[in-house]
């Protein structure tokens, strides 16, 4: 970022001020933002692809298939079918699409609770930061799945509870990098010279301070997916999520693990789906990753 | 030393009253009435009413909130619904089994990570193909992994058992410690160790191949970063061999990060070990707890979870301290 070098007199004023902090955060945010949107369109790309899938699936989530229950993957049914002679590929459309959009949720419910209490003690400081601050180290330093299991059961299991607990354990992160930005930004000569251009305290947080954080916390959000998806999947394999007849990934493996020995597609298949879905997720963070850190290094 | 001894414990004991908060705050918000489903769904409301007051869920919140803290710090963590037994009884019968396949776990993660870790500093296609391999397997849900695994092994090439801690039809020894390994070693029966090592690997392995690539990971960004230092290149300008470089000389100085791991890595095996007790029909904490969430038996889920989150919590505690002590930088924290 080349600094641009302005006679002190300059931010005296209120015109200059603004002008020094909008020159730096437009070549700044422009930068930036070009490389979020070209980091993040995978993610799109695979939320258009799981939203198509239902439809492509050659049978409702619970309609039967008429080859049968428990049948071997063959023509009539690309992955078999389960106990109940449902079709376990279309079940396994139905579910990625169910995954991948309950991780996103999370992660975006996480992130917004997280970046709010993180910018409000960042920006404000003093015994609310602390407040605040070791609220998050509290939950932080509570483990997190026994928490998120606890959470699933006194609600009791639904997806919507199962989204609820995992984002009442994922929003410290986010809180503790947010906050860490924007004391970081706080620092910086454009806060300073906006500050003294006399802008609000909740003007001076929503333009100068939080656009810092929307890099890291829109890094960390692309490499959580993986880690939400693989989550979600664990809590509904014993038994936290949507309750049956649901097409839910880990539900499904979970209730077919009685035929495992013998028809052992019906959980492994949906398994897998998991893991593609969790390596994409991983591929796509790991590469916004890269690229948002390129484009910072700039 | 002895300052920072007392403030990591007194932080930890905030932790433990914050732990005991938010279990008491479930036990307020579920929707279920727990006199209600203490005494049956059939039940006559003067029953309902009186086992409302004998737990004492009649009286104002500060109060339950005391006599709740009361309970639990003199270990009463009331009675499961559907084992009939208190709590903390269950909780000591099925403990052993999960610190057992934790304990080996945690070798094996260990051995395996950092076997993994260094494979990815030695670089070429060897490096390449295991970056490939980590990527891949941290994709992998637990319970696809165990799965595989007894399809593999059990199903198809009859190796290993698929479930349970040991074969049925043996005899186990009765203590002293409550893990059977130890205790068949001790007592001598070297047919039933075989047996019970037999029923371990797989379970064991399940669990530790997420933590072996979160050491590996950590363990290899370090690696890279040390092997950069000044003292490694005059190792190597002494003519030392490459291999004596890394092991000697740079992986003390990086096992540092992965030390510092080891605690969030108990918070990923105690996740972990729920879904591979429940694959391997495991009779530990995890089975104990996933049979707690199907009967909906609310006094067993808050139990383990406070004794969960307490072990975490203390286990945490001591790496602290363990690390202060290796690395004198860190006492000024």
């Amino acid at each position: 970022m080349s600094a641009v070098k302005q006679p002190v007199a300059d931010i005296t004023t209120r015109g200059g001020a603004a002008t020094l902090w909008r020159q730096r955060a437009a070549s700044a945010d422009e930068s930036r933002t070009g490389n979020l949107v070209r980091a993040l369109w995978p993610l799109l790309g695979v939320t258009l692809v799981v939203l198509v899938a239902p439809l492509l699936a050659p049978y409702g989530s619970t309609d039967i298939n008429p080859a049968g229950a428990l049948q071997a993957p063959s023509g009539a049914a690309w992955f078999g079918t389960d106990e109940l002679s449902r079709d376990v590929f279309s079940r396994v459309l139905f579910g990625l699409r169910t995954s991948w959009l309950s991780a996103l949720a999370v992660i975006a419910v996480g992130a917004v609770i997280g970046s709010v209490i993180g910018a409000v003690a960042g920006a404000v400081g003093g015994w609310v930061d602390a407040v605040l601050m070791r609220t998050t180290d509290l939950f932080l330093a509570m483990p997190a799945p026994v928490l998120a299991i606890a959470v699933v059961a006194a609600l009791g299991p639904s997806l919507r509870n199962t989204l609820i607990a995992l984002a009442v354990v994922w929003w410290p992160w986010y809180a503790r990098i947010v906050r860490g930005e924007v004391r970081r930004m706080a620092a910086r000569p454009h806060a300073e010279a906006a500050r003294l251009a006399g802008v609000s305290r909740a003007r001076l947080i929503r333009k100068h301070l939080l656009p810092g954080a929307v890099a890291p916390v829109f890094v960390t959000m692309s490499l959580d997916v993986a880690n939400l998806v693989l989550a979600l999947a664990s809590l509904s394999f014993i038994g936290l999520g949507a309750p049956p007849p649901a097409a839910e990934l880990g539900a499904m493996s979970a209730r077919a693990t009685t035929y495992l020995l013998d028809q052992p597609w019906v959980s492994v298949a949906p398994g897998v789906a998991v893991a593609v879905l969790a390596l994409a997720g991983t591929v796509i963070g790991d590469r916004a990753n890269r690229r948002i850190r390129e484009g910072a290094a700039r | 030393m002895t300052r920072l001894f007392l403030n990591r414990a007194l932080a930890m004991v905030a932790v433990l009253f914050g732990l005991a908060v938010a279990v008491f705050v479930l036990q307020v918000v579920i929707p279920t009435d727990p006199a209600r489903a203490m005494v049956g769904s059939n039940a006559p409301e003067e029953v309902v009413a009186q086992a409302r007051a004998d737990l004492g869920y009649d009286q104002p919140i500060p109060a339950q909130f005391a006599a709740y803290l009361g309970r639990i710090t003199r270990g009463d963590l009331q009675h499961s619904l559907h084992t009939h037994n208190p709590v903390s009884d269950d909780l000591g019968r099925f403990a052993p089994a999960t610190i057992e396949l934790g304990f080996y776990a945690a070798l094996i993660a260990g051995a395996l990570g950092l076997g993994l870790g260094l494979l990815l500093v030695g670089g070429g296609l060897v490096g390449r193909v295991a970056r490939v391999v980590l990527v891949g397997w941290a994709a992998v849900p637990a319970f696809l992994t165990g799965m595989l695994l007894i399809v593999v092994f059990y199903s198809w090439l009859h190796v290993l058992p698929g479930s349970g801690r040991v074969d049925d039809d043996l005899l186990l020894p009765d203590g002293p410690t409550g893990l059977l390994t130890v205790d068949a070693l001790l007592t001598g029966q070297f047919a039933l160790l075989g047996n019970l090592i037999s029923h371990l690997v797989l379970p064991a392995v399940t669990l530790a191949l997420l933590p072996a690539v979160a050491i590996a990971r950590t363990l290899h960004a370090s690696l890279e970063q040390v092997m950069g230092e000044d003292y490694i290149r005059t190792a190597r300008s002494k003519g030392l061999r490459e291999r004596t470089v890394l092991l000697r000389h740079a992986l003390r100085n990086a096992a540092g990060p992965t030390l510092t791991m080891a605690g969030l890595l108990v918070g990923l095996m105690l996740g972990g070990v729920v879904v591979v007790e429940q694959i391997f029909s495991w009779p530990g904490l995890g089975l104990y707890v996933t049979q707690s969430i199907a009967y909906s038996d609310f006094p067993a889920i808050t139990g383990t979870t406070l004794a969960l989150g307490a072990a975490y919590v203390v286990i945490n505690f001591w790496v602290d301290v363990a690390q202060a002590v290796a690395d004198p930088r860190l006492r000024s924290a």
